[in-house]
């Protein structure tokens, strides 16, 4: 085992770490940063790339480096699980990296010289957030990845952006805190902060609830679920959008990966609980629906996109949680139905998210604006780009045969089989979720058929969409890959899914457990599976057919002659077309219970917000006790030391968090090297 | 497997070829309600003929889209219809007949005859559209559920075996199967685009929404792509819950008779739908989700009765 997945990796962390140098070093010269940064990132992308796909077949590889704190041992894990994940992120940060050759120039003016380095440090604590094997490190790693993309929200430096930072700060700090209470009440019952040791250790029942809980909401908030999602829609649009596609489609996926580390791994020790489960399809149902019902009336096609990550969310929560019913229920079948499901959906909505926050940041390269109302016709000027974003939607709104239906069915069959198998409660609850998701599927085809169509198809309804150009290269080529995988993760389904059952397999059930090979392929029940093969085979000569009859029987026979669009006699209008608030108004007027309970809960005199405003304010009235008998002496000394500190401390929000970058980089540096 | 896809081609064919028949049939009927002499029966075949001799019209900034749109709605709709388990038991396709999979194949040619309409800059088309994906996401949920609680009877989301368990009538909660039955039913009437639910492409209100910008054999496609939509809606109801005449041991006499029951099922579902069709008004788009929820309700109620068992 002398070139594990693991030494793999951390040569591709190492890469990372010296483009992040590199970029530091090269300050001064706007294009060969970019070169340089984004060329060594490719090269560390593909490392990682290739040992996530070791990862996810592998065995799984632990390696342990002594620090010099004794309480925590550098641990690196590369298991399938976070070899998925590496595989996801690489594979996110491979096309973010091309990407940018061209569409980092948008960005000369803002301040992108310390894009490279951000971009850098970002791809790297995701790696290792991924890798991490201890309690600590893992916190550490986490809260490098949270500060660094601050960064990165923040580069545009426009009011918008610095409000969603901030924004972004408060919430990531807030669910950092959860994970923090729980793993270190996990490590006080397991005497160590070894992951290892917690995987050994029985909590009380209790506990064990309190654990998965504070756990759960906490990468819930990293993942944006529902009701904890308000600083997504924000902060993804704010960055640029290759970091916008690494964070929507990669970032978010650790949450759900924390939540299935917690769930699956770490607390394999104890007993999992069946409502669990329940609560992970009931938070799932409900971000997946109201996700998408949000997304449809957005116009601004990146804020739209992160809405609709919030339903993806969802989605893959749906997955989740059917698993570990079946996990707690001791239901083999159910355990890997649903994660692989769940999994392939991470991969999946990775793939096709990042493909279309790409896809938006070229219209805003190409037409300089992202409110779709001011888009339209972009498709005969931009035909790459709007191929991409076709395929793209497609996959998103889960139509056969591409990647998204693959996962959505299994995610269905994991549901059905679990309204089959189960105590009533998961059952209605299971069918409750079925509904949801049927709905959330509809919906998503209203709202990508929105976002194209407004988008890309009818007439410009601005000079800037008028005048919009096809994009560079690097852009296109950046954008064809991702397409390429929504397609071969749909069409070779048949190979991919038994992929995502080990996965699971691996994940969900503790070694001994022996289960069919085929099960997650196959539905048990039926033993009939999902052929997207056969299915674009079918659909494509069918459809392909009606065409050559279509040509041949007058299609092109006489001619085609173009005429305006009738408009009952009036000179047809662009203002007559659908725009974006035709969708916006007619889904509006269907669901308005939904956008009722939207306004009531963000109105700010809701409950949520009140509960809020209160234990501010008893923060505020407690803090004075603590000064009066702690603090006052205290100050003094505090006070000349801090006329010393002032000289590097320039009061900017901005420079404290970089000073707490740097402080995390040295710890990781000291670990390394000691 | 290939002798098999040559029967759902077949079958795809022969509802193909039926249809002009059908919405003749159903121009008739309605002609006679109201006492008009109305126009022959193969009057739909005729129309279709004209259309394909004729020159196409296309909206300026028109693009690929609104040009590829009837042939991908006629093509999918017609790899659908050959999934069904219609003159054989065993569907013809086993992949295509799955109800989770069928739900969504129904969304591909809807996502582009929506895509399409937005593509032609025609306000009318587009108001279509957007119709069309509104009432679709009402129905969804209903029609959904309703053939989750059939597939939950039959222990698997394969139409064939559900088709199997009612021909051999072995339905452990036939309350629930019925009024999952009802529920769809209602759901399939809805996607007929029928009055009163004549919503996306409704002539009198939007010129017929997403087809107003479409001539010549453009038009011609989507009329048939239409015809052909409603029957496969019908098919799907008819291999669900009344799989009648579907051949068991797929020998080629059955498979006849199984084609001439299906007409015959087609024919009286036609006819008690046109009679409705003509004895109710269009709903005003605005409150059609108030009647289409209704659909989920029932679908909820098989599902309890499910859950009880009877």
């Amino acid at each position: 085992m002398t070139f594990g997945a693991v030494s793999i990796v951390l040569i591709s962390i190492a890469i990372s770490a010296v483009g992040a140098i590199v970029a530091l070093l090269f300050k001064s010269n706007f294009s060969l940063n970019k070169n340089l940064s984004s060329v060594i990132g490719i090269v560390a992308a593909l490392y990682g790339i290739y040992a996530g796909f070791l990862g996810m077949t592998g065995q799984g590889e632990l390696v342990s480096y002594a620090t010099p704190f004794p309480f925590a041992s550098l641990s690196l894990l590369v298991n399938p699980l976070s070899g998925l994940l590496l595989f996801v992120l690489s594979l996110l940060a491979l096309v973010a990296w091309i990407y940018g050759l061209s569409y980092m120039d948008e960005y000369k003016k803002q301040g992108a010289m310390t894009f490279g380095f951000f971009m850098h440090t970002f791809i790297l604590s995701m790696a290792l957030v991924v890798l991490a094997d201890n309690a600590f490190w893992f916190l550490v790693f986490f809260e490098l990845m949270s500060l660094t993309s601050y960064f990165l929200v923040t580069i545009e430096q426009s009011k918008a952006s610095t409000h969603a930072g901030l924004m972004y700060m408060v919430m990531a700090h807030a669910g950092l805190l959860m994970i923090m209470a729980a793993f270190l009440m996990f490590g006080s019952q397991a005497g160590s902060l070894e992951f290892e040791a917690f995987r050994q250790t029985q909590l009380s029942p209790v506990l064990a609830s309190t654990v998965f809980l504070l756990t759960f909401i906490g990468f819930g908030i990293k993942a944006g679920m529902i009701p904890f999602h308000s600083w997504l829609p924000l902060a993804h649009p704010s960055a640029p959008s290759n970091i916008s596609a690494l964070m929507s489609g990669g970032m978010i996926k650790i949450g759900i990966f924390g939540i299935v580390k917690v769930a699956f791994d770490l607390l394999q020790g104890s007993e999992q609980m069946i409502w669990w489960g329940i609560v992970i399809i009931g938070f799932g149902a409900v971000s997946s629906l109201l996700g998408i019902i949000y997304a449809l009336v957005e116009n601004d096609v990146k804020r739209f996109l992160a809405y609709s990550s919030v339903e993806n969310i969802g989605i893959i929560l749906l997955g989740v949680g059917v698993s570990l019913v079946g996990v707690a229920s001791g239901n083999n079948v159910l355990a890997i139905l649903g994660l692989a499901g769940g999994l392939f959906h991470l991969l999946n909505h990775a793939v096709f998210k990042g493909l279309l926050f790409l896809g938006a940041g070229s219209i805003t390269f190409a037409a300089h604006t992202k409110n779709m109302e001011l888009l339209g016709g972009l498709g005969r000027l931009m035909p790459i780009t709007a191929t991409c974003f076709l395929i793209g939607s497609l996959a998103i709104s889960a139509l056969p045969p591409l990647n998204g239906f693959v996962s959505e069915w299994l995610i269905y069959q994991g549901l059905f089989n679990s309204i089959m198998s189960e105590g009533i409660v998961v059952m209605i609850v299971s069918a409750v979720a079925i509904v949801a998701l049927a709905l959330t599927g509809a919906l998503a085809v209203t709202c990508f058929v929105k976002a194209y169509g407004v988008s890309f198809a009818g007439s410009p309804r601005s000079d800037q969409a008028a005048n919009a150009k096809e994009v560079p290269a690097p852009m296109k080529i950046a954008m064809l890959i991702l397409a390429v995988f929504c397609v071969i993760l749909g069409v070779g389904a048949h190979f991919i899914v038994p992929v995502f059952s080990s996965i699971a397999k691996a994940t969900a059930l503790s070694q001994g457990a022996e289960v069919t090979a085929s099960v997650a392929l196959v539905n048990p029940a039926s033993s009939a599976f999902t052929s997207t093969f056969v299915i674009a085979v079918v659909l494509l000569i069918a459809i392909l057919v009606a065409r050559l009859i279509h040509n041949i029987f007058g299609g092109n026979q006489f001619g085609e002659k173009v005429a305006l669009p009738w408009a009952t006699g009036y000179k047809p209008d662009v203002e007559m077309a659908v725009t974006a608030t035709t969708f916006a108004t007619g889904v509006e007027h269907f669901y308005d219970f939904f956008y009722d309970l939207r306004r009531n809960l963000s109105s700010g005199k809701g409950g949520v917000a009140r509960a809020f405003d209160s234990i501010v304010n008893g923060a505020r009235n407690i803090e004075p006790v603590s000064d009066k008998y702690l603090v006052d002496d205290t100050v003094r000394d505090v006070e000349s030391m801090s006329e010393k500190i002032r000289r590097i401390a320039s009061g900017d929000f901005q420079k404290y968090v970089l000073y707490i970058v740097g402080a995390l980089i040295v710890l990781l540096a000291l670990a390394v090297i000691l | 497997m290939l002798i098999n896809a040559l029967l759902g081609f077949i079958q795809a064919l022969l509802l193909l070829l039926l249809t002009p028949l059908f919405t003749g049939i159903s121009r008739k009927l309605r002609a006679r309600i109201q006492t008009r002499k109305g126009a022959p029966i193969l009057q739909d075949y005729y129309d279709l003929a004209k259309l394909f001799s004729r020159q196409e019209m296309v909206t300026k900034n028109a693009g690929p889209i609104f040009k590829w749109m009837p042939a991908i709605y006629l093509g999918s709709y017609f790899a659908i219809a050959m999934g069904l388990p219609l003159l054989t038991a065993n569907s013809p396709i086993p992949f295509l007949a799955d109800v989770i999979t069928i739900i969504y194949l129904l969304a591909v040619p809807r996502f582009f005859f929506a895509l399409a309409s937005i593509d032609t800059s025609s306000s009318f088309a587009g108001v279509g559209g957007v119709r069309e994906l509104i009432v679709s996401t009402l129905v969804e949920p209903g029609m959904m559920l309703s053939l989750i609680v059939v597939a939950l009877l039959a222990g698997t989301t394969s139409i064939t075996e559900i088709s199997i368990m009612n021909l051999t009538g072995n339905i452990p909660a036939l309350m629930a199967f019925v009024v999952a039955g009802i529920a769809f039913a209602y759901c399939t009437y809805i996607e007929l685009g029928k009055l009163p639910y004549d919503l996306a492409e409704a002539e009198q209100e939007l010129q017929e929404g997403p087809l107003t910008e479409y001539s010549g054999a453009s038009l011609a496609f989507l009329k048939l792509g239409m015809g052909l939509k409603q029957l496969v809606m019908l098919g799907l109801f008819i291999a669900i819950f009344l799989p009648f005449g579907a051949s068991l041991d797929g020998s080629f006499i059955s498979v006849v008779l199984a084609a001439v029951i299906l007409i015959v099922e087609i024919l009286v579902i036609y006819f008690i739908v046109g009679i409705i069709e003509n004895v109710v008004a269009r709903v005003r788009f605005a409150n059609a989700s108030h009647q289409i929820w209704v659909s989920l309700g029932i679908a909820s109620l098989a599902f309890v009765f499910l859950i009880v068992g009877i």
